[in-house]
Formats: C-alpha cells, structure tokens, sequence
C-alpha cells in the first residue's frame, strides 16, 4: 500500500483539465466537461496511478445530466469525476477503451438516462428488456409511464 | 469449423434466475461472449426516489435475497454520514455480526451451488446443512431468515440477548469444525481439483484491468477489500486477515471464500465476545442536507457501491446502485474466451452471480385495463374455490 494522495498533489497532476475539491478524508472529486473526460481519466491512471474503476454513476438533476466516475488505486483514495451534460442531446465520449469495465456500465447508462457515448457501436440494450421501446428513458426525472405505450412483456389479456 | 452462436439462458443452468449469454463457439472452444442481463428489471432505484427513509429501507433491503444486509447497511451509513449521525458502538457490532454471518451463509451457499455444478452433489447437501446453523442463528437475532429488516437509519432496529449471543457461541466451534473439513476437502479431494483447478483462469493484470471484484479479484492476487481499504462498522477494531489466493482459477477462488468463513467465523466470535453494552439507535432527524456520498461495503461478492444524493427533503434524489456481479460481468466474459463449453456454468458459478441485485426495474403495462396485479384475497379465493368445488374453475 502506498501513501494516500493529496489534494495538492491531484491538483498539480491534473493541472488546468478540471478542479478537483476534497470531499471526505479520503475522497477527491474532480470537475471536468465532456470534452475532457477522457484526458482526465488518462492522467488519473497514469500520474494518480488509479488502476479500478469502481463504478460510473448517473444522476438526473433537473437541469443538466451528470455523470460521475469513481476511480481508486492502491492508494485507497477514491477519484471522481464528474461532469454535466445537457438534457436535449447528452453525449460524452466513450472512455471503455481505455477503461474496459466501463463499458458495461455505460451500457446501463445509455439504456436508464439516454446518454450517447460517442465512438460506441455496441450500444445495444443490457439492462432494459430487448422490447422496451426506444427514447424512454425510465431513470430521469421527467419520465413516467404512458398508458398507451408498450413497455415489453407478454401482450394482450392475461389470465 | 465455422463459429456457432449458443444462447445459454435467460434461465442460467447455474442459477435459478435470468441471464442471457450468447456464446460464440468454435467446435467446444468458446471464442467470445455477448451479454444480455436484465430479464426481469425491477425499478428499484426509481421506487427509491419516491419513499422517505423510513420505508426506502425495507425496499433496499429487497434489492437481494442474499446480500440483504449488505445493501440496508451500506444505504444507512451512507445517509448517516450525510446526517452526521454518530451510531452507538453497540448498533455497529451487532450489524457487524449479522453482516459477517451473512458473509458465512453466502459463502456456504455458493460451495454448495458450485460443488452441485460439478455434480458433486453430497459437498452441496453438507454445505447446506451447515448453511442451516448460521440461518437459525440470523433467525433468533433477527426474526427472519432472509431480508432480517435490522437496519434502520440510526441504528439497529432489535437488541441481542444473552441467551441469542450464548446460542451462536454454542454454535460456532462446531461450524468452525465443518469449515476445516471443507478447506481439507478442496485441497485434496480428487472431484474438486479435477473440476477448478485451471479453470477460468484470470491473471492479477486481467482481473485489475477488467475491474474484477471481492473473492474474483482476490483470488488472482488483487489486494482489495473495502472493509480494511475503507473500514466502516467496527473492522478497524476487530482482528481478522484480508484473504488473497495467487492461483487465479475456480480453485483460487474456493481458496478465498473458503479462508473468508475461517476469517468471518473469527470476527463474528470477536464481535459477540466483546459486544459493548449501551442503546442500539439514535433518533435520526427525518430529512438529510443536501449533499452526496459515495458509500462502499464489502458485501459476500464484492464491493457494492451505492451513489446516494440527498436533496434536503426526506427522500433521496438519486440512488444508484452498483452490485458486485455487475462489475465481475466484464471479468467472467474474459475468463469464458478458450474455455470449454461445458465450464461454463461453474465459472459463471464461480463469481457467484447474483442476477436479483443486477436487474432493478420493472414493467409496468397499464394499456389493459384487464391486466393487474392480483391481491392476495383474490388469489386466496381461487384456490379455496379449487379445493371445494367438485370441478376445477
């Protein structure tokens, strides 16, 4: 185990690609935009040498989206990031290349919030059943069931 | 030999719960995975945002039947530590105890269902018998065998008598004996080494970069584990060893859940032992200050996050739920690659899925106004009318 890293020591490594606040003795998060998320990851891997992704989490604040990533290492502090992305087309670049289990994650995101990871062609639904109808995304906030819609099932009269 | 596509599910042949796999073969070699989860989604995390904290729990709780505590108690110090609530020492030994004897029950359960997966099915009805001690042991403490409805926010919600600390202490040296055997049994037992040894192997890297977690991860040599990296309740008190196994395979993994009922059985003995006197909740204010945290636990399976934003109100604005198996998907895709078709159920078995945690929302069709839940009267009236009447309804 090495020793815990410190704010300071996260603020010089990221530099100008987001702000970064301690939240907890042994939290660090950082804010960032859409566009930088990726180099922010890379230099969280590399300089705060935060090998796991412990998950992506997402959050509907009315306004904006967020996504937040939770990075650790053997450190044992945890990193996140997060970022906002507007509600009519929410998009982000895909980050499961360079960290392969987001892409499960990003997956159930797309799926409960609709947000496009851009670069991802695998898309496809993973949490939602396979007959949920598109553009109804049941994790935000604006969202409630439409009786005139199908949402997947058996269809018809049930005994 | 061209590729052939072999869907495995949504009824897994390991588990009595739904996971979809489309297996990608060529002749018995596996060359590829696509995974397909959510069978039967369940909306908990939108139920959630709709209930104050006094009766979320009991929903979250619901999120599994087998981690049940592990998701309660990872919620309630979540919103503890928004609330900056100090829980009494006593509160936090006893889910300690009820957490590390869900851990063994867990655990034993899974020796079961992977010794059955091989068809070693007299380790599964040993394991299971054991499995039977420490449920009735939860039972006594907790009234219930299952969802044990013991967190609240504040505390817990019933107090340990001697005579339940006395039964468990009764019980426990026997338990310990059973587990001995069992490390003795899969170090040597000709079945188990044939079937896990070499299986599903995963590397230290593979595991760290495919982001594997609890015994997964450990059993490839990832040192992580939340209750010593993180410690919450009282682990930082009690003496006990993080178990990590260098073989990788099925059989490492048997290794480490194997040593963590050694240990737990160590920490629940401590935990009873040195059980402080003193309340067991504090009055929790009804709402929490706007705030979020991110909150870990080390359940039976691995760690389990729960993101939780508070609002100020009595309700959360959002929480989302990360479960171990969710996170050891991407792992078992990359050990399943030049396998053979016939492991795969006892190395999907090996992460010890857990597919009711994983799926959490629901359909819910309103289109037909015919279609509906039944009530329990109603239900209960079919079949009374069944029995009476000479013909069937």
């Amino acid at each position: 185990m090495i020793d815990p890293i410190t704010l300071d020591f996260v603020r010089e490594k990221i530099q100008d690609i987001g702000t970064a606040e301690q939240v907890r003795s042994n939290r660090i998060r950082i804010t960032t935009t859409p566009g930088r998320i990726r180099d922010v990851i890379r230099s969280v891997q590399e300089l705060l040498s935060c090998d796991r992704l412990l998950t992506i989490s997402a959050a509907d604040n009315g306004k904006t989206l967020e996504l937040i990533y939770h990075l650790t290492g053997s450190h044992r502090m945890v990193v996140s990031i997060a970022l906002e992305l507007p509600r009519d087309a929410p998009q982000v670049p895909t980050t499961s290349d360079i960290l392969p289990p987001a892409g499960i994650y990003e997956r159930q995101i797309h799926d409960l919030f609709g947000i496009l990871f851009q670069g991802r062609s695998d898309l496809k639904k993973i949490i939602l059943n396979e007959d949920w109808p598109e553009n109804e995304y049941p994790l935000r906030k604006d969202w409630a069931p439409d009786p005139g819609t199908f949402y997947g099932g058996i269809k018809g009269e049930r005994v | 030999m061209p590729e052939v596509i072999v869907p495995i599910g949504p009824h897994h042949p390991a588990l009595k719960e739904p996971v979809n796999f489309k297996v990608i073969a060529d002749g018995e070699k596996i060359i590829r995975l696509d995974l397909d989860l959510s069978y039967n989604h369940r909306g908990i995390e939108k139920a959630a945002e709709q209930r104050d904290f006094i009766r979320v729990l009991p929903l979250i709780e619901r999120v599994c039947g087998i981690c049940s505590h592990s998701h309660t108690t990872v919620f309630a110090k979540g919103i503890e530590e928004l609330m900056q609530l100090e829980i009494p020492l006593r509160a936090q030994y006893i889910r300690t105890i009820i957490a590390e004897l869900e851990r063994i029950h867990s655990h034993l359960l899974w020796l079961g269902v992977a010794a059955h997966e091989i068809g070693f099915n007299t380790l599964f009805m040993w394991t299971w018998s054991d499995r039977e001690a420490v449920q009735d042991t939860l039972e006594e403490m907790s009234g219930n065998r299952v969802h044990y409805g013991m967190n609240e926010v504040g505390g817990v919600r019933r107090d340990l008598t001697p005579e339940q600390v006395n039964a468990a202490l009764v019980r426990l040296p026997v338990l310990e004996e059973r587990v001995k055997k069992y490390v003795d049994m899969v170090n040597n037992q000709k079945t188990l080494l044939v079937r896990f040894k070499g299986i599903g192997k995963l590397s230290k890297e593979e595991a760290l970069k495919y982001g594997a977690v609890g015994p997964t991860a450990r059993a490839s040599g990832v040192d992580y584990d939340v209750r010593r990296d993180d410690p919450y309740l009282v682990y930082a008190d009690v003496p006990w060893n993080v178990v990590t196994d260098t073989n990788g395979d099925v059989y490492g993994r048997t290794r480490v859940r194997i040593g963590e009922l050694m240990e737990s059985i160590g920490i629940v003995r401590y935990c009873l032992e040195n059980l402080p006197e003193g309340p067991i909740r504090v009055n929790a204010p009804k709402t929490a200050p706007k705030g979020e945290i991110l909150s870990r636990y080390e359940a039976p399976r691995g760690e389990l996050v729960h993101f939780i934003r508070t609002n100020g109100t009595d309700k959360v604005e959002r929480v989302d739920i990360r479960t171990p198996t969710l996170a050891n998907w991407t792992s078992v895709a990359m050990c399943l690659v030049n396998q053979n078709l016939a492991d795969i159920p006892v190395i999907v078995a090996a992460i010890d899925p857990c597919l009711s945690c994983t799926s959490r929302i629901t359909v819910i069709n309103s289109d037909n106004k015919k279609e509906g839940l039944i009530n329990f009267d109603v239900l209960r009236k079919r079949f009374r009318t069944r029995y009476q009447s000479p013909e069937r309804p």
